[in-house]
């Protein structure tokens, strides 16, 4: 019992040295938060970027074609939290409210959202209805504030729930990109070209693990995956899920079989990868692929367009700039003392990858990630522009500003969703620059 | 540095199998039948046997002409209910329902067997002389049996022959030819159902094909330059992306040239007169330039200055319709005057990068010792910054030059659409619009080596200005 105890305090003793160590390492983040908060401009477009996600997150509730309370037949209702649960799953719509235009059902009394519009709803007796202009609406409440395309959608709407998927477009992607470019550039320059040794039966044991687990994950489950891509996105995640389980746990399976050998008597001479090498061919071959022709060719190639797709491309052609970035930052972490002592107190290799010397990388990332959004969002409007790989159906910013193109006397049409593409791409663009004057004080200066 | 560009073009080479490869499973998942776009029409769906037999025929022939009568790669890795010779089925639906019955099923010879089975049945049908009474039933009967290629779900099969079995034996006529081989396909998919062999899908295979596959064909002939032929007006793909590709290297071109001349003593200067008034102005409207998006401006250039509501000052559409006999000059100024609008929208945002760059750079040479021993001995300050501090603020963009080559190719594309100049960019979206793969496929490989090609010449580039970086040891 008492070892057992002295055990367990010699680990806690362990960890607070190399907290101890890692000290440094928050004071460094102190500081990059000073720097940054002295950069005026970065901090309003941080606050800018808020006022954003407050405005996605609460999209259904600013606008909407239903009410937010309405007293009907005498019960109140909250329509809009109502489609939430619906879209759950979890209730029903009453008989009297299914497929019934809103605004025509006699209400005891009502509230509107300030919008009272979706982006999809038509208004036939206001098509290129102009926001100065005089429009075909039964009082102020009803009018298009900032006017309608040809079909008569809101623009305003529009604008509201485009900054969701504009948000979403950035958080996504980058979100993947932040993943694969992390993971790369943690492993080519943690272990550079000479650090990851090897028997040769190991990597045999590897690569066949891999080919199967990509076999048993992806191979055989292909139809599942492509099945459940046309029911919903959810039934999608779920089988994606279910797939990447599948083959971690198969590669762990050869992991713990490789591991099994090596206690094995006799010794087999181990040989250095040159993983470094390997993943900077990688860097160079995903970079020289031309994205905006790439990622055309696949969303024209798609059967069933989707946001979510052109999100999944933009992730997965873009995480090179962060790999590199994490590369190089690792490259100069893993000679420094503190990861030599979490090597010498026999830490596991992934555990100092990830909680010591990672942590220590990331600030370089974030300016990555910063600039990476918003050229993800550019590209993404750019993709609505043209009318490819975005479904016809989603009103994005970039597809209400290719229906100027239709019209030259539209200009609400060209303004507005233009300069919230500018806007949203400038702030990502601030905030980098504000990230990038924060680490580098010395170009401050 | 003759062996360094040697062994950059060597790495080229996996760089474009990479980029060849997933090109090649983009088109092969790409939806719709090539063959029938060529065609131009539906094959096999009304007529006699006679007419289904010819159509079939000239289906067959075009299909081996365009080379998919071949597998697909060297070799495949699936699992075992993957049919190995399924290339062999023409159409590419069919292909694509038998695949799917014989992995829900596991045995491929009875998904063959059910198949021909139908195909028999199908053609007796067709044989069936229509008349008064039975044409309504025959058509039925044709009607399902062509949704029955379609279809992998058990259950939509089963009703699907038992409304064929209602239909058969309600005519004599039809009941006569056609019993004996419409119990052949039932039982062969009785037999299906009822043998399966889940175990199958789960035990890994390699077949071997060798080196007769459409891919092996496809980049053979692309190295050899034979880029295939376009499905909408059959013309050669590479007269036509070669007609697209002058006016888009034009473009780009042009406005990487304008961007390097207005960019490069703007930077300069913003560099040196740093903290005065006018730098920040500068920099500020850099900086907004920069994250302007070019479409945006174009749409509004357009709508403003163009020639439909707007001032009407610039054309917006095209290069101009002066004919070829016209003077040369006066060809010239039209093409000139139809450029302005697109070049603007190019250059502004390459500039305005470039210049930031430039800045930055200058700013940390002016920081060095040696700028302010040069200052110190009484160089004119024009001297210092244009001799000593110019040059070697240089490096960083030229290392640009790789980024901004494949950007203006790529860039190009989006503001070609919008001023429908006959470009790259324009002819890829009609092809991508058209499903014209040929087009979309040679354009994306053509761009990949294009941008291959402008790293390595800003590498090189990169050798000659800054004689300390050699290239014998090169660290990556």
């Amino acid at each position: 019992m008492n070892n057992l105890f002295n055990l367990f305090n010699r680990r806690k003793k362990r960890e607070a040295e190399t907290l101890n160590l890692q000290n440094n390492n928050e004071s460094y983040w102190k500081i990059v938060r000073q720097q940054f908060k002295k950069n005026k401009i970065a901090v309003y477009s941080l606050r800018v970027v808020f006022i954003f996600v407050f405005i996605a997150l609460f999209a259904d509730f600013l606008a909407n074609e239903k009410p937010l309370v309405a007293k009907y037949e005498g019960n109140i209702y909250f329509p809009v939290m109502k489609e939430y649960a619906v879209d759950l799953g979890i209730s029903d719509w009453q008989n009297e409210f299914r497929n019934v235009s809103w605004r025509s059902l006699k209400y005891d009394w009502v509230v509107w959202p300030p919008v009272p519009y979706l982006p999809r709803n038509i208004d036939v007796s206001n098509t290129w209805a102009d926001p100065r202009g005089e429009q075909n609406v039964e009082s102020l409440r009803w009018r298009h504030w900032l006017g309608t395309d040809d079909l008569g959608h809101d623009v305003l709407s529009g604008m509201i729930h485009g900054t969701r998927i504009a948000l979403l477009v950035g958080l996504v992607s980058m979100g993947i990109a932040a993943i694969i470019g992390i993971f790369f550039g943690a492993v080519a320059g943690y272990y550079g070209d000479e650090k990851l040794k090897m028997s040769i039966i190991t990597i045999l044991l590897y690569v066949i693990g891999f080919t199967l687990a990509i076999f048993y994950a992806f191979g055989t489950r292909s139809y599942a995956l492509a099945d459940s891509i046309g029911t919903s996105f959810g039934s999608f995640l779920w089988e994606f899920l279910l797939s990447i389980l599948l083959f971690i746990s198969i590669m762990y399976v050869f992991k713990l079989i490789a591991s099994l050998i090596k206690k094995l008597p006799f010794q087999v001479k181990e040989i250095s990868i040159p993983i470094d090498i390997l993943i900077s061919r990688l860097i160079e071959i995903v970079v020289s692929i031309p994205q905006l022709f790439l990622i055309i060719s696949i969303a024209a190639v798609v059967a069933k367009p989707s946001i979510f797709i052109v999100m999944v491309i933009i992730g997965l052609t873009t995480w090179t700039g962060i790999a590199r970035f994490t590369r190089a930052e690792l490259l100069r972490i893993r000679n420094l003392e503190f990861i030599e002592a979490a090597n010498a107190l026999g830490y596991k290799e992934w555990r100092i990858i990830v909680k010591h010397a990672l942590p220590n990388a990331l600030s370089p990332v974030l300016i990555a990630i910063a600039f990476g959004i918003a050229s993800a969002i550019l590209i993404e409007s750019t993709l609505s522009f043209i009318g490819v790989g975005v479904p016809a159906e989603t009103i994005t910013w970039g597809s209400m500003l290719s229906k100027a193109r239709a019209v030259s006397s539209a200009w609400w049409l060209a303004i507005i969703p233009g300069f919230a593409i500018f806007i949203t791409v400038t702030i990502y663009n601030l905030i980098g620059e504000g990230l990038t004057d924060a680490m580098n004080p010395k170009l401050k200066k | 540095m003759l062996k360094y560009i040697f062994k950059r073009i060597l790495i080229f080479i996996p760089t474009l199998i990479v980029i060849s490869l997933m090109t090649f499973v983009i088109s092969i998942n790409a939806p719709g039948d090539p063959v029938e776009t060529m065609l131009n029409q539906n094959v096999g769906g009304e007529g006699r046997s006679g007419e289904k037999l010819a159509s079939e025929k000239t289906y067959n022939e075009k299909r081996k002409e365009l080379g998919f009568d071949r597998p697909l790669f060297y070799f495949s890795f699936t699992n075992k209910t993957y049919p190995d010779t399924l290339y062999k089925i023409p159409k590419k639906a069919h292909r694509e329902t038998l695949q799917r019955l014989s992995y829900e099923y596991g045995v491929w010879e009875n998904v063959s067997n059910y198949y021909q089975a139908l195909r028999t049945l199908e053609f007796k049908i067709f044989e069936i002389m229509p008349s008064d009474e039975n044409s309504s039933k025959l058509r039925n009967i044709k009607d399902n049996l062509s949704s029955l290629y379609l279809t992998h779900d058990e259950a939509e099969i089963k009703q699907t022959i038992e409304s064929v079995e209602f239909d058969i034996f309600k005519d004599n006529n039809i009941k006569k030819t056609a019993e004996t081989d419409f119990f052949n396909l039932k039982n062969n998919f009785e037999h299906l159902i009822f043998n399966k062999q889940i175990i199958n899908r789960y035990l890994p295979t390699i077949y071997w094909y060798g080196f007769d596959n459409q891919y092996h064909n496809w980049i053979s002939n692309f190295i050899v330059g034979e880029f295939g032929k376009s499905y909408i007006d059959k013309r050669p793909v590479s007269s036509k992306i070669f007609d697209a590709l002058k006016w888009s290297m034009i473009l780009s071109i042009l406005s990487i040239i304008i961007a390097y001349i207005v960019a490069v003593p703007l930077g300069v200067k913003s560099a040196v007169d740093k903290g005065k008034t006018s730098e920040k102005i500068i920099t500020t409207g850099l900086f907004l330039l920069y994250s302007l998006p070019n479409f945006w401006i174009a749409t509004m250039l357009i709508q403003w200055l163009g020639d439909g509501d707007g001032l009407g000052w610039f054309p917006t559409h095209g290069l101009g319709e002066l004919p070829e006999s016209a003077p040369y000059w006066d060809r010239f100024f039209e093409t000139a005057y139809h450029f302005i609008l697109p070049l603007f929208c190019l250059t502004y945002a390459s500039f305005a990068f470039i210049s930031r760059q430039m800045r930055g750079g200058m700013l940390n040479v002016l920081e060095m010792d040696y700028i302010r021993t040069a200052r110190a001995k009484g160089l004119k300050k024009q001297v210092v910054i244009w001799k000593h501090a110019f040059r070697n603020s240089l490096i960083p963009i030229i290392t640009l030059f790789a980024n901004i080559f494949p950007a203006a190719i790529s860039g190009s594309f989006i503001i070609e659409v919008i001023f429908s100049i006959p470009g790259m960019g324009q002819l890829t979206l009609q092809a991508i619009f058209q499903r014209d793969y040929p087009i979309v496929f040679t354009v994306l490989m053509f761009s990949s080596i294009l941008t291959l090609v402008g790293i390595l010449i800003a590498d090189i580039m990169y050798a000659f200005v800054d004689p300390r970086i050699s290239f014998s040891n090169k660290k990556s």
